[in-house]
């Protein structure tokens, strides 16, 4: 078990914003957490890496490798962020600073974290830009230069860069259309095959994890609805807000909504 | 009978980008038709063309069988009140300022004098806005609320509110759920569809999502890098004739 | 993101300076009026015997250097001061406001070259205009307030015109326009309410500017000559009895300083009000 959380609730001022939530991912699983906007899905996953401003107060223990991050002091955590945890957002054009170019940013995450020699960065940054799909011209432009799916495989190469156990994708397909958002998630699938990481991916539409994911948490309002295995979720829900969520949500295929016979056993 | 006819729409931008190339479509009365392309393949330039906002390099549209690439002032005016078009971003496409009844009655008061509404009527503007909003399944209390004030689903029902104010033939949906959850998005386009039904409209539904396209359509075009590839009835959708593109934008969903 | 700026919501705060603010600056203007009405002294009219007197009930506030009512002539100062700033305040939203807006709105050539122009203007600090001004054309209140004009106007013009640029580009004033809109309709209903709030704020911070500037200029000569009375001018006549009398100069030194302070509350509250409006809408 690499995350587990045990009875988390945050708070900002006297409003509840997540209510007891108690779950745990396994090593080298795929989890999604899927909720409607406002729903907390997004402070939830901050709150993993302590990432949310001074006025949330978060309750409850919330363990990474048994350890609990709310006890740690900020020094200790800034070593786990990006080493042990890292984050892809969203807003693609928001996670890089515009006035540096990509491979800055690549050597800067290498240079934090300990690795000084400069031509070794160098030769691993390239590497991790290819190991995305993007060639070694991307390592000297700047993100306005690149498309938003692009940008959104540098923020993959930047987030694997350090091989962390834990990976939290929040909404990372959501800005960009159907065809870039599906081939970033087969990249995403792809390189968690070859470097066995956990991913807890945050979405609000569950078409987006349906071939991916191995377990599903339905988030409504900072409670979890309902949890388990893909296929108990997707093909027979027992919330009425999860079918609720399945209902809205055309698909084209045939066959099982987990996508599991078009996946096979692979 | 064809309501609107694409022939041969070529456009470029000054920077030499060919946007939309050599495009040919005929869209039917009472039909919805769906475009499918990702981002960038031209669509919202098609849209922007039709609706004469942007100029054309070559080529000709027709609605109602008369040529419009070319009218202006007086007959552009009467043309424009045949079609309105919804955006993705329901809070850019309201004025912030504009009560949402303002937002609402702007489109007919422009064209008052020579409308002949046949389903809504005008005897005040506040009984007029009372039956916008309940066409669009919205409490009226909404009438005297600014834009932000409301969430974004309710957003999205008022500018397709005003979309519909002044009947027009065309309804251009450029992306009209993609900046919803899921949730309003199905509420929406229900929506959409029995609007269609009520005021006998046609749209252009503009998507990424092919899944929501499938749901709203009869038939189908998917452009890609400016280009028309693909084109069919919704029930042939799972064709082997389909092309490649098609088949891949088939997989995701 | 946006689960986060759900919680952060400000709460609208309500601000009595603002208000109390506004109720001073329009009592003032009521008393000023008040007193054009009803003179109860010649504000020009020197009477040597009564010079430099103390309080009294036939003087409130004493008479000056020359025997002239100083009551009479603080609240007829008023009208000098803060009318002819009224007037140049007035002035440049004439001129400036429409030049963004159609600047603004048109963009291309016409933004080009009325940019350019309103950028010549920008060159020359006001001080400067107004002495070369005064220099030309001779001392005067009308050269001083032309020289006013000539500078501020170009500050609500490039005020107007990025707000114009920014919001015309938005897709509500697209659907406008494919709903057959006249550009005039477009910018009177649509992106006028948007300048509104912006013009308001510079105007009311930019009210006390003038009022200084006024002020001063009549304090070196330049601007409302003597005998007519004018807070600046005032101050400058009572100098050489500061040691005398500092009353005389403190009076009209107060009422500058109060009225400049009540507009920057004023602008301050409306730039508040306007600013919690935009945040919410984010």
């Amino acid at each position: 078990m690499i995350l587990s959380m045990e009875q988390v609730s945050i708070r900002s001022g006297e409003k509840k914003i997540i209510d007891n939530v108690p779950f745990s991912i396994d090593k080298g699983e795929w989890f999604a957490l899927v909720g409607q906007s406002g729903s907390g899905k997004s402070i939830l996953s901050r709150a993993i890496g302590q990432l949310l401003p001074k006025n949330f107060q978060v309750e409850g223990k919330i363990l990474l490798n048994e350890e609990d991050l709310c006890s740690l002091s900020p020094k200790q955590m800034r070593t786990i962020r990006g080493q042990t945890l890292s984050y892809i957002f969203q807003d693609y054009q928001g996670t890089f600073t515009p006035f540096r170019t990509i491979g800055q940013h690549l050597e800067e995450y290498q240079k934090v974290h300990g690795n000084l020699d400069t031509r070794q960065r160098k030769i691993k940054s390239i590497e991790a830009l290819h190991s995305v799909g993007l060639d070694e011209a991307f390592y000297s432009s700047y993100p306005f230069q690149l498309s938003g799916g692009q940008l959104q495989r540098a923020s993959i190469a930047i987030a694997l860069l350090l091989s962390p156990d834990l990976l939290i994708a929040d909404e990372i397909t959501t800005a960009l259309d159907s065809v870039s958002g599906h081939r970033i998630l087969e990249l995403l699938a792809k390189k968690q095959k070859e470097i066995g990481c956990t991913i807890l991916f945050i979405t609000h539409d569950w078409r987006h994890v349906r071939r991916y994911a191995d377990r599903i948490a339905i988030m409504k309002d900072g409670v979890i609805v309902e949890s388990g295995g893909k296929h108990r979720i997707l093909d027979h829900p027992k919330h009425a807000y999860t079918k609720q969520l399945i209902h809205a949500t055309p698909i084209l295929g045939k066959g099982l909504l987990s996508g599991l016979q078009e996946v096979g056993k692979e | 009978m064809s309501l609107l006819t694409v022939k041969e729409l070529t456009k470029s931008y000054q920077s030499g980008k060919v946007a939309v190339d050599y495009l040919s479509f005929t869209l039917n009365k009472g039909e919805c038709l769906g475009l499918v392309g990702e981002s960038g393949c031209g669509k919202s330039t098609l849209a922007r063309c039709l609706l004469r906002i942007e100029p054309i390099n070559s080529g000709s549209i027709y609605f109602n069988n008369e040529p419009i690439e070319s009218l202006n002032g007086r007959q552009l005016y009467s043309y424009r009140k045949k079609l309105q078009i919804v955006f993705q971003n329901p809070l850019a496409a309201l004025n912030p300022k504009l009560k949402i009844k303002d937002s609402l009655v702007d489109p007919y008061l422009e064209y008052a004098k020579e409308l002949n509404l046949s389903y809504f009527s005008f005897t005040s503007k506040a009984a007029f806005v009372k039956q916008l909003l309940e066409a669009v399944e919205l409490p009226s209390s909404l009438a005297d609320r600014y834009p932000h004030e409301i969430s974004g689903g309710q957003q999205q029902r008022v500018t397709i509110a005003r979309a519909i104010s002044i009947e027009p033939e065309l309804i251009v949906l450029d992306e009209p759920t993609a900046s919803l959850d899921v949730i309003s998005q199905r509420a929406v386009l229900t929506l959409l569809t029995e609007l269609r039904e009520t005021l006998n409209l046609s749209y252009l539904f503009i998507s990424h999502d092919l899944a929501a396209v499938n749901q709203m359509c009869q038939r189908i075009l998917v452009m890609k890098e400016g280009h028309l590839i693909d084109e069919f009835n919704r029930r042939d959708l799972f064709d082997n004739e389909r092309h490649a593109y098609t088949k891949e934008l088939i997989s995701i969903y | 993101m946006s689960g986060l700026s759900l919680h952060l919501q400000k709460l609208k705060k309500f601000s009595w300076s603002g208000i109390a603010a506004l109720i001073c600056l329009i009592f003032i203007l009521f008393v000023v009026l008040y007193t054009f009405f009803h003179l109860q002294h010649d504000p020009n009219l020197t009477n040597l015997d009564e010079r430099l007197q103390g309080m009294s009930l036939q003087h409130p506030l004493g008479t000056d250097q020359l025997g002239r009512d100083v009551l009479t002539r603080l609240l007829l100062g008023a009208q000098q001061t803060i009318g002819y700033s009224l007037l140049a305040l007035l002035a440049a939203l004439i001129i400036g406001v429409p030049f963004g807006l159609i600047s603004g709105y048109k963009r291309g050539l016409v933004d080009r070259v009325f940019m350019r122009i309103a950028d010549g203007f920008l060159a020359f600090p006001d001080t400067i205009i107004a002495i070369v001004l005064s220099g030309l054309l001779g001392p005067g209140i009308g050269n001083l307030v032309l020289a006013i004009i000539m500078v501020k106007w170009v500050s609500y013009a490039r005020l107007v015109r990025s707000t114009v640029l920014a919001e015309s580009q938005k897709e509500y004033v697209l659907v406008a326009r494919t709903n057959g809109l006249s550009p005039i309709k477009i910018i009177r209903k649509h992106l006028f309410p948007h300048i509104i709030g912006h013009v308001l704020v510079l105007a009311s911070l930019d009210f006390g500017k003038i009022i200084l500037l006024i002020s001063a200029f009549s304090y070196i000569g330049l601007g409302v000559q003597p005998p007519t009375p004018e807070w600046g001018a005032m101050l400058n006549e009572s100098r050489p009895y500061f040691q005398t009398r500092p009353e005389l100069m403190i009076y009209s030194g107060l009422a500058i300083v109060v009225v400049v302070l009540l507009t920057n509350m004023l602008g301050d509250y409306l730039r508040d009000h306007f600013d919690v409006k935009k945040e919410v809408e984010q």
